[in-house]
């Protein structure tokens, strides 16, 4: 296939590149001195928070050298926590703390370090060795986020988590990134996690990609990707379309998490996300962002200046439903009716109840280390 | 949005079309070669003027110089003579020099040395116009008879000034012709012909002048060739009065005009005039600038000649680096190559301006290396950034010592050009090449260490190759044009290159 050819059809397909998306999106809608407020985590949950977004609770910030000595007492509440760089880059320095065991700490890896060791870890956090420019840093101490175990047939290890692009507050694709053996435990695509397209309508997986190629199958636990139904679908859309109000930035991705306790929770802001959720999704990014930009004209020529968080939302999901996956939830919503319906006449008929084993939508118990 | 494309291309255009013009006005309108190897001819004309000086007696050479008006430009002339005062005179059509000295003793020397283009002198062409009427000469007895009696068939068989000129030439050289040999007394030379032509010209109310020129040939000792000219109206006619021929060649130039010799001694006696004239070969940019001396004002031409010669040799550099910036920019916004940092590619292609590319590619990469080896141990002591990356350059400073004391011991004088290696340079290189590393794999560092080196290698291709250093060292305007390339380019949308490999799983699917 010549170059020539694959430039038309990668046009036509609306796929976004990195130059377009320097300049016609990241450039334009997002300026440059609101860039603070997601590059600094603590900045970004603070916003969170008082806007009403959930993320994980936090537990202190360790800014000063003093306050190092202090750290116990932010944590005493707590068997297990994470220590992170305010502005660390691409997960470096973070430190999983999972349990404690008689004065020393375990980490998820299940070596014990002691209470100077975490001080070591804090000092060099704040004196920046983890931020990207080098100059000094806060720590953040907060609540370790606990996968749920949903994602356990199709993730390897570590936290899978979902990013949603989302342009002037419309979320436009969505991805479930999972890390794999290569990625060590990390959520990166850069480092071989693999990003499976999401159903913004649904929540149902499509396919993935794994190191820009198209994948089906999990690469370390070979298990399908496609077709499971993400729980709480509507709360990670609602999430990521509200970050648009958080930070006035227009083009942003939205990491999330789902907690098996507290449910989706935002994780970090990227004010450059990647690309390769494209091949995750089988499509477009610049198609999708030139529907929504039509959406925001033809809204603003009635004289609407912002759509509801609702309102975006709702128009993402009919405008870009994926009609296999609305088969298919429908598909399975029968299924879950006539199950309902079936164990509704066993319980008439008086009979003891069994674990219906319904794979996607029951939590199992959590069992400590996941 | 649209606005802001809008004027960004205008802009593009705008310096573009003022780089293009000032380099076009440079090339052709200033003549300045395109190419710094172009040569052209020029030539030296070497007089020497001997003569034996009066004792006691004060002495005063008058010589003619060629004129200001010459159509060969001139781009140097030199006086030497010791003990003489040299002073240059404006006369109507001529120019003179004085040579004056209160005393001197014995055989003199005097010279003088002229240095011309044969490059057409398009600015000085403007003629000032000549006479065109002249009294007839008040003529008695024989004489007016015989001028009379030759005029007539002149009349009768021309039909301008020129055919008139023509036709006079050819009968004053006609030896049969009975009222000719009258007037020139049977005396043939020259000098009488031109004498009995200016009579009857001036007979019949046409002024005519001599001129004198010099050949421009190489090696050979000659004497100035007498020609005349005329003034038609709109333009002076030149004409041999020896052989009738018209119009100057144009190996020829005017050295004075007018019926005196070249050379006059107040004070001296055995005078004796050389002309020499030598062609020369010079470098067209040399032989531009000189002309630009000559012509004075126009400073701005070639403005970067005019600077000193240490800062022409810098800014030889400086002007190169948008056009290494200009690549980098390509290679990474169009084809996608990833490197190190934004210009760093550019720094390093600098650097290797004193190593060599394969000297400057081996110290790179091993200098590299032994840098990530150390910055991968240093990173478990926990060390703040700026001491790990002071640690880091100097280790690169020692490890840059060891390579140019073994290199010199082992004979290799390569080594020790690498002190000029940018260490900061090096160590920031270093410094980001594992952080690559650490984020994104060893793999991926290669991958940014290799682009980084491809793109610092053609980089420093392109800013040494010679003609270009010239070009744009002599047309800067250039660089406006680059910067409309610049600012094009910083709307362009499309692909890289290794996007449409990034995203080739897209298409196969699709179809």
């Amino acid at each position: 296939m010549s170059l020539f050819s694959t430039w038309r059809e990668l046009r036509q397909k609306g796929i976004m590149g990195i130059n377009e998306r320097n300049a016609d999106f990241v450039l334009r809608y997002n300026q440059r001195h609101l860039y603070p407020l997601v590059d600094d985590k603590i900045l970004t949950k603070k916003k969170a928070i008082d806007n009403g977004i959930h993320v994980p609770p936090m537990y202190g910030i360790v800014d000063s050298e003093k306050q190092i000595g202090n750290f116990r007492q932010l944590i005493q509440d707590h068997r297990d926590f994470v220590i992170k760089p305010a502005q660390g880059a691409g997960g470096d320095g973070i430190m999983v703390i999972a349990d404690q065991f008689e004065g020393y700490y375990r980490t998820t890896g299940g070596r014990l370090i002691s209470a100077e060791d975490i001080e070591f870890h804090l000092s060099g956090v704040l004196s920046g060795i983890y931020s990207l420019g080098g100059h000094r840093d806060r720590a953040l101490i907060e609540y370790r986020v606990i996968p749920d175990p949903i994602f356990s047939a199709i993730s390897f290890e570590g936290v899978p988590d979902i990013r949603i692009i989302v342009l002037k507050g419309y979320p436009v694709l969505a991805m479930l990134r999972l890390p794999t053996r290569q990625s060590g435990g990390k959520a990166n695509l850069h480092q071989g996690a693999i990003g499976v397209g999401v159903d913004l309508a649904t929540g149902i997986t499509l396919d993935g990609t794994w190191l820009n190629k198209k994948i089906q199958t999990h690469p370390d636990t070979t298990n399908p990707v496609r077709g499971v139904q993400l729980p709480y679908w509507e709360g990670f859309m609602s999430l990521a379309t509200r970050c648009y109000e958080l930070t006035g930035l227009g083009y942003i991705g939205v990491d999330m998490v789902l907690d098996k306790d507290l449910g989706p929770l935002m994780l970090e802001l990227n004010a450059r996300p990647g690309l390769n959720i494209q091949i995750a999704n089988d499509t477009g990014l610049a198609a999708r962002c030139r529907q929504v930009e039509a959406e925001i004209e033809r809204l603003e020529q009635k004289g609407i200046k912002r759509a509801a968080a609702s309102k975006r939302q709702k128009f993402c999901q009919t405008r870009f439903a994926n009609p296999e996956c609305a088969a298919l939830a429908a598909q399975r919503a029968e299924e879950a009716r006539l199950l309902e319906e079936q164990e509704r006449k066993q319980r008439e008929a008086e009979m003891p109840i069994v674990d219906a084993g319904v794979k996607v939508q029951v939590k199992t118990p959590p069992d400590g280390k996941g | 949005m649209k606005g802001v494309k809008l004027h960004v291309r205008v802009l593009a255009i705008v310096l573009m079309l003022i780089g293009a013009a000032s380099t076009a006005w440079q090339i052709f309108a200033l003549n300045i070669p395109v190419s710094a190897d172009t040569e052209e001819p020029v030539w030296v004309i070497d007089t020497r003027i001997s003569f034996t000086a009066r004792p006691k007696n004060p002495i005063k050479v008058q010589m003619y110089l060629p004129p200001s008006w010459s159509k060969f430009i001139t781009l140097d002339e030199s006086f030497v003579a010791r003990n003489y005062g040299v002073n240059i005179d404006d006369l109507e059509h001529n120019r003179t020099a004085v040579w004056s000295a209160r005393r001197a003793d014995g055989q003199q020397q005097l010279f003088y040395r002229l240095m011309l283009t044969q490059r057409s002198n398009t600015r000085f062409t403007n003629e000032e116009p000549g006479p065109q009427f002249r009294e007839s000469p008040d003529l008695q007895g024989v004489e007016k008879v015989a001028v009379e009696a030759l005029l007539k068939p002149i009349r009768e068989h021309s039909a301008d000034i020129e055919t008139f000129i023509r036709e006079a030439i050819k009968l004053i050289n006609n030896t049969d012709n009975d009222n000719a040999r009258l007037l020139l007394r049977n005396d043939y030379s020259q000098i009488n012909k031109s004498r009995v032509l200016e009579l009857l010209l001036s007979s019949a109310h046409i002024p005519v002048e001599q001129v004198h020129t010099v050949r421009l040939a190489s090696g050979v000792s000659q004497s100035p060739e007498l020609w005349m000219r005329s003034y038609n109206g709109q333009r002076w006619l030149y004409f041999n009065p020896e052989t009738g021929s018209f119009g100057m060649p144009k190996d020829r130039i005017v050295w004075w005009t007018g019926s005196e010799p070249m050379v006059k001694v107040d004070g001296g006696h055995h005078l004796k005039v050389e002309i020499n004239s030598t062609q020369q070969t010079v470098n067209s940019i040399t032989l531009a600038q000189s002309i630009q001396e000559a012509r004075d004002g126009n400073s701005w031409a070639l403005s970067m000649y005019s600077l000193p010669l240490q800062s022409q040799q810098t800014f030889e550099i400086i002007l190169m680096i948008p056009i290494g910036v200009m690549l980098i920019l390509v290679l990474r916004n169009i084809i996608g190559i990833e490197t190190l940092g934004t210009f760093t590619p550019v720094l390093i292609g600098l650097a290797f301006r004193e190593t060599q590319v394969l000297w400057g590619i081996i110290m790179f990469s091993s200098i590299s290396a032994l840098g990530l080896g150390l910055r991968s141990y240093l990173e478990h002591l926990h060390l703040q950034l700026l001491s790990r990356l002071s640690v880091v350059l100097t280790f690169v400073v020692i490890v840059m010592a060891l390579i140019s004391v073994l290199g010199h011991q082992l004979g290799l004088d390569r080594g020790l050009s690498i002190a000029l290696f940018p260490m900061v340079i090096l160590t920031m290189s270093i410094e980001r090449l594992s952080i690559v590393w650490e984020e994104r794999g060893g793999l991926h560092s290669m991958k940014v260490g290799f682009g980084t080196l491809v793109a610092a290698t053609l980089s420093h291709l392109m800013m040494s190759y010679s003609p270009w250093i010239y070009f744009v060292f002599t047309f800067p305007g250039i660089l406006l044009v680059f910067m409309a390339f610049m600012l094009a380019l910083g709307h362009y949308r499309g692909y890289r290159f290794s996007e449409l490999l990034r995203f080739k799983a897209l298409i196969k699917d699709g179809n």
